[in-house]
This record gives structure tokens, sequence and C-alpha cells, in this order.
């Protein structure tokens, strides 16, 4: 039976927040560690060199082997990935936070920067 | 006696680091933030603190979700910085003190805060991105870091009041040590922000400038606070700031802040500032506030 943690109440009508609980974590463990791993110079050269067979290794099931494929950001986040372990991935697929953060936006970089205090920040 | 001699409250986004690392510091997109850290450093050099105590998380860098402590104490002579996807950093190893750190993890742990304890692992940017700005390290740190992790990332977090508990837990087990050591306490994290998802990118300033000035003068206002209100007022990541809420317990009832600075460049609003006991300081004129947003 579910039961709702008070402490979270309200996050659910947050449009375009997703909350990375115990249910969560435990529904995504080895596609979190996938990412997780990246913290590993092994790990990263086994990805750089063979996409396919290190997603295979991780165990990864089709739709997540899909979702890394198609670099979907926003639905690998709203698959239940946390973003502090995705980010690791993004700095060996050589994206910055900011690109990732346009892109689960849904803007282009430029779109995104020009929203922002400082838009010529780098 | 140990005892704690002030406090400072300051965000840890990874791209200071970033910033650090590669000279930025008088780069006009960068100075407003690298110079709202000289006062603190000076701050720090003028008061020689012995120990700097961290209230940090560790961003899944040293401890992954298989188990995640909802609060843990670092013991070690060294710890070094972790390589988080891009390499590793070209700083030494932050210095520990191992009697000191056990004796607050046997004063929590008798006080009823039950930690995790961790040894031998690497410290992250919840650390390493600000400390450099604010304690020289060249060739070595000059004092000693206790680091306290807290789970800021998978729900259930700790509340913001039993945070602000841990705090006041571990200002008694300071002021038990016997030894004459001058500590500084540090809460990080936040503030606005928000880094994942559609709602990316959100801040709000004015929740900010009222967060800081109930922290300093009315905390216990904000420890009704659920973490849900944190991610509506402040973004999803702004939650981290239930770290802030534990350096503040630390703190004496009053206080006086003696810097602040406020930078929101591009996605978090990087602050940092710096508190004393009320009534340290003979002209609190001197007090340096720099806000850009």
């Amino acid at each position: 039976m579910f039961t709702q943690n008070p402490q979270t109440v309200g996050i659910e009508e947050l449009t375009g927040t997703y909350v990375f609980d115990l249910r969560t974590c435990n529904r995504t463990l080895a596609f979190n560690r996938f990412f997780w791993n990246m913290i590993r110079p092994k790990y990263r050269q086994a990805f750089l060199d063979d996409e396919e067979a290190a997603m295979t290794v991780a165990s990864l099931s089709d739709e997540e082997k899909a979702l890394v494929r198609a670099r979907d950001w926003l639905g690998i986040v709203q698959y239940g990935v946390n973003f502090f372990v995705l980010e690791k991935w993004a700095r060996v697929v050589r994206r910055t936070n900011l690109e990732v953060y346009a892109i689960m936006r849904g803007e282009t970089l430029e779109e995104f920067m020009q929203t922002r205090a400082v838009p010529h920040a780098t | 006696m140990a005892r704690i001699i002030g406090g400072i409250g300051t965000s840890h986004v990874p791209t200071i680091g970033v910033a650090y690392d590669k000279g930025r510091q008088a780069d006009p997109v960068w100075a407003p933030l690298f110079d709202g850290y000289k006062p603190v450093a000076e701050w720090l050099a003028e008061k020689k603190p012995d120990v700097l105590l961290f209230f940090y998380n560790d961003h899944a860098s040293t401890m992954f979700f298989d188990l995640y402590p909802t609060f843990a104490l670092g013991i070690g002579d060294r710890f070094p910085i972790a390589d988080e996807g891009a390499g590793l950093r070209d700083l030494p190893q932050i210095r520990g003190n191992v009697d000191f750190q056990a004796h607050i993890g046997e004063s929590l742990v008798n006080d009823e805060f039950d930690l995790a304890f961790f040894q031998n692992k690497p410290i992250d940017h919840g650390i390493a991105s600000p400390l450099p700005l604010m304690w020289p390290h060249e060739p070595d740190w000059p004092g000693v870091v206790v680091p306290i992790a807290v789970n800021v990332l998978q729900y259930p977090l700790p509340t913001g009041r039993r945070c602000y508990r841990l705090g006041q837990a571990v200002r008694r087990a300071i002021e038990s040590y016997p030894e004459d050591l001058s500590v500084v306490v540090v809460g990080t994290g936040g503030l606005s922000h928000q880094i994942h998802g559609e709602r990316a990118g959100y801040n709000d300033t004015d929740w900010d400038m009222e967060f800081l000035e109930q922290l300093c003068d009315t905390p216990e206002k904000l420890l009704h606070l659920r973490h849900a209100d944190y991610v509506r007022l402040g973004g999803a990541e702004s939650v981290e700031q239930i770290m802030w809420l534990a350096m503040r317990g630390a703190l004496p009832d009053r206080l006086t802040e003696i810097h602040r600075n406020y930078y929101l460049m591009t996605t978090t609003a990087m602050t940092v500032v710096v508190y004393e006991e009320a009534g340290e300081r003979a002209q609190p004129s001197a007090a340096s506030t720099s806000v850009e947003a």
C-alpha cells in the first residue's frame, strides 16, 4: 500500500519537478549505477569505446538503452534517474550542465541563456 | 576547550571549482563571485581557525544509493578530492584531525544522533568547490576539516528541524573537547536553484533574501518549513538549504552578519555569508554587502 511522505506533499503539483525517493531508486538502481560508474576512468573509457556493450554489461533494459541512445536527458530524469549521477555522464559525452538544463526545458542553449541574469556567462 | 568562533554559509556550485581551476578569477563574468569570497578569505586569515566543520552533501560521488546515509561523519588525516567524471583537480588532499573527528562522532552518537561514519573516502564539490576560495592551499591547507555529510538527494531527507538540532548537538560536541581549538562551522548549498526537469532554471531572489534574514534573526521561524516548501519557494535543489539550518543550529542565538555576497549568474543564486556572535565586533558598519541578481 502506498503511503505519502508528508514532507513531499505538494511537489507533484509543481510542473517539471520529480521526486527521487526510495521507491524510485528501488526501480531504477541499475540505471542510476550505470551513470554513477562514470566517475571511474575505466567505465568512461568502456562507454566511449563501445556504448552498446557498456549498456549490456550494466544490464540496462531496452527502454533504458533507448533513452541513452537518444540522449534523452529529460526522459532519463522522468524515468527516475537522479540528476547528480546524470551530470557525471554529461561530462563523458561533453555536454555542459547549462546545455542539459536548456534541453530539459525544451530550449536551445541560446534561448535558455537569454532568460539568465548574465546571458553571456560560460 | 574547543569553541566556535563564527559561521559561514556558502553555495557549492561545481562550476565555481571549474572556473577556479581555469584561473577565471578576474573574468568579468566570474569576478562578482570570486571578489565576494575575498572578505571571507580575509576574515579566515584574521581569525585563523584551526578547524572548518562542514555540513555538506555528497553528490553521489563517494556514496551511492545502494547505501546512502542520512548523516555521515568523515574520519581521517587526509581526504582525497573526488573525480566526478571530469578527472582529478590540482588541489592538495583535505586535511583532518582524527581525534577531534572521533570525539565529535562519539559525542553526537551519545547525544542520540546515530550517524554513519566513513573513512578513506573522497570528498566532492560539496566542500571542494568553495574551500579553495576561502582558504589558501599552497603548499597545503592551513587547518583541518570535519566533514558531516547530509542526505539531500534521496527522499526521505532529514527535516529542517532535525538538521538544526544536529547543529545544536555539534556545538555541544565541540564545546566538550578539552583542547583549545577554534572552529568555524560552514553550511553549504543553495540558495535558490533547480537543475532537473522542465522547471530547471527556477530562482526567487526575494525568497533568498527572506531566507537569509530569517536564518540570521529568527531561525526558529524556518523550522516549520517542509521539504516541499523549499522546493516550491526556491526550486527543487534549494532544499539543500537545510544544511544552512544545521550551521545555524551550532551558532549562538544572536548573530551579526558581517559579510554577504549574492550573485545569481545563470542557474544558482551563488551566495556566501559570514556570521559572528552579536557584539563580537565594535563596528558593525564594517559589514560588507554586495548583491547582484
